[in-house]
C-alpha cells in the first residue's frame, strides 16, 4: 500500500465540488469535451431497458457522447448466447452500430467471464483501467475486492497524472435506498484509497434507484441502478441526499471539458431529473 | 551467569511454545495452497489440451467453451469428495481465521456488508456448477484479507452457510466448508 491513512491530498482538497441543479440541459457540448453515456443495472431484456437505450440513442444524437460506462448487472438471469443478445446487443444496437463503446464493470447478477466478451472492451480483467482526454477511468470489481485488487487501485491512482480520475464498479459505498443500503465493509477497505489516489467521482448501482450523494470527503458519489430494473419509491432520502429519483428508470450523461465535469441524469421518457457541473482539481 | 543462562533456557521454551501453533498453522495453509495448485494445474493441463478461453465477439463461443471446459474438469475429478481441498485441518483454521476477521473493529463492517450483500440460500456440493440464474454474494474485502492468498480465477464465496471454493473461469464448485456462517 502506498498510502493508507484517509488524510485528504492536496488534489482532493482542490475539488471543492460545486454540483449546481438545473444548469446543465444538454450539456455544454464544449469542443474537444469527453463525453460519455453512464447506465446500471439494465440487463433485463424487458421493454423499459429498450425505452432507456432508445432515449440514448437521441441523446448520442445530440450529444455525441462515444461511450459508455456500465455499474453492472448488465445481464440478469443467464448468459447465453440469446440473453447476451437480447439484453445486450438488440436494446444498444443503434449505439453499437455508431462506434459507441461499453467498457463494462461487473455487478452481483454477471457472470465473471463477461470479462472475455469483447464488447465490453474489458480486455480479459475483471479490473481495469483506461483514459479518455484529461480522465482516467477506474472499473472495479466491487464482487470480489481482494487485496491485490486494492493494491492494484492504489498503485494505479498514484501512478496516474489524469486531471480526472473516475472509479466505477457495482456496490454503492454510500446511498439512502431501503433495499441493500451501502457496503459498509468495502467502504472501510476503499475509501481511504480513492482519498488519497485523489479521485473526484464515484459511480455504482446496485440500488435500483438514482441518487446523487453530497460529497464526502472529496468525492463525489452517485448511485445509478435503474437503467433497466427499478424499485419504485425505495429511496429513503436523507441529508446526505443531494437528489434522488425512484420512480422511472433512467441514464447519466457526462462531459468533461477541462477543470468542469457536467452531469445530467435523463429519464426513460427524456426528462431531466438531474444535472449540474463539478468544480475540478485544477493544476 | 546462572541466573543469566536459566533465563534464557525459559526464552527459548515460551519462544518454542509460542512459535509452534504458529509453524502449525503455516504448514497448514501450505498444504491447502498446495492442493489448491495442484486443482488448477489440473485444469490449467486440461485447458492447454482443449483450446485457453479467450476473448471474442460472440457470446456463443464463450459459453461453449467454458461450458466444454466445465465439463471436462468435472469428469477428470469425478471421484473429488468434499474435505479433500478444504481438509479437516483446514477448515478449522479458516473457521479460526474468519472469526478473527470478524472480531474486534470489523465485526461490524463485516456482519453489515454479509447482510446487505444479497445473500443467497444455496446447497451446493462438490463439482457442481454454481447456477446461473443466481446472483454471487459479495466476500466482504476483510474476509478476503484474512483468508489464505488464493490463484486468481479461484474464489472464496460466501453461499447461506457455506464457504465454497469456485473456480470463476469454469463456474465449478471445487471443495465446500459446511456452516461457516451461523
Amino acid at each position: 500500500m502506498m498510502l493508507k491513512q484517509a488524510l485528504l491530498p492536496a488534489a482532493a482538497l482542490a475539488c471543492v465540488v460545486a454540483a449546481l441543479p438545473s444548469i446543465a440541459d444538454d450539456l455544454p457540448l464544449k469542443s474537444g469535451s469527453t463525453r460519455f453515456a453512464v447506465i446500471g443495472d439494465m440487463g433485463t431484456g424487458g421493454r423499459p431497458q429498450y425505452q432507456v437505450a432508445e432515449e440514448m440513442e437521441q441523446f448520442r444524437r445530440k450529444t455525441a457522447f462515444d461511450f459508455v460506462l456500465t455499474l453492472g448487472d448488465n445481464i440478469y438471469g443467464g448468459n447465453g448466447p440469446a440473453d447476451l443478445k437480447r439484453k445486450f446487443e438488440d436494446p444498444y444496437k443503434p449505439l453499437l452500430d455508431a462506434g459507441v463503446k461499453f467498457y463494462a464493470s461487473l455487478g452481483n447478477h454477471d457472470d465473471p467471464n463477461e470479462r472475455f466478451y469483447k464488447p465490453f472492451n474489458m480486455d480479459e480483467k475483471r479490473y481495469y483501467s483506461f483514459k479518455k482526454g484529461n480522465a482516467e477511468f477506474f472499473a472495479l470489481d466491487s464482487n470480489y475486492m481482494t487485496p491485490e485488487q486494492i493494491s492494484w487501485l492504489d498503485k494505479a491512482l498514484h501512478d496516474s497524472g489524469a486531471r480526472w480520475k473516475i472509479c466505477y464498479f457495482h456496490h454503492p459505498l454510500y446511498d439512502d435506498a431501503r433495499y441493500h443500503g451501502p457496503d459498509t465493509d468495502l467502504r472501510a477497505r476503499l475509501e481511504p484509497i480513492l482519498v488519497a489516489g485523489g479521485v473526484q467521482v464515484v459511480l455504482s448501482g446496485h440500488e435500483h434507484i438514482y441518487e446523487r450523494l453530497q460529497p464526502h470527503k472529496g468525492i463525489n458519489y452517485f448511485v445509478l441502478g435503474n437503467s433497466g430494473e427499478l424499485r419504485d419509491h425505495n429511496l429513503r432520502r436523507s441529508a446526505d441526499t443531494a437528489k434522488g429519483f425512484d420512480t422511472d428508470r433512467d441514464f447519466m450523461i457526462m462531459e468533461i471539458a477541462g477543470d468542469q465535469l457536467f452531469f445530467q441524469t435523463i429519464s426513460r421518457v427524456g426528462e431531466t431529473v438531474d444535472s449540474g457541473i463539478i468544480e475540478g482539481p485544477g493544476k | 551467569m546462572k541466573a543469566a543462562a536459566a533465563m534464557l533456557i525459559a526464552g527459548a521454551v515460551w519462544a518454542q511454545a509460542d512459535s509452534l501453533p504458529a509453524n502449525k498453522d503455516a504448514a497448514i495453509i501450505t498444504e491447502f495452497q498446495k492442493r489448491v495448485d495442484d486443482y488448477l494445474k489440473l485444469r490449467k493441463d486440461i485447458e492447454a489440451k482443449s483450446g485457453k478461453l479467450k476473448a471474442s465477439s460472440s457470446q456463443e463461443k464463450i459459453s461453449y467453451q467454458a461450458r466444454g471446459l466445465r465439463h471436462k474438469v468435472r469428469e477428470a475429478r469425478e471421484n473429488a469428495r468434499e474435505g479433500e481441498v478444504f481438509t479437516p485441518d483446514v477448515s478449522a483454521e479458516i473457521r479460526r481465521l474468519i472469526g478473527l476477521a470478524m472480531q474486534a473493529g470489523n465485526a461490524t463492517h463485516v456482519r453489515q456488508s454479509l447482510r446487505h450483500s444479497e445473500p443467497v440460500q444455496l446447497h451446493l456440493k462438490v463439482n457442481d456448477k454454481y447456477p446461473e440464474q443466481v446472483p454471487l454474494q459479495t466476500t466482504p474485502p476483510t474476509l478476503l484479507e484474512n483468508l489464505p492468498k488464493l490463484p486468481p480465477e479461484i474464489e472464496y464465496r460466501i453461499t447461506g452457510r457455506d464457504l465454497v471454493l469456485l473456480d470463476a473461469k469454469v463456474n465449478l464448485i471445487i471443495d465446500v466448508i459446511r456452516g461457516v456462517f451461523g
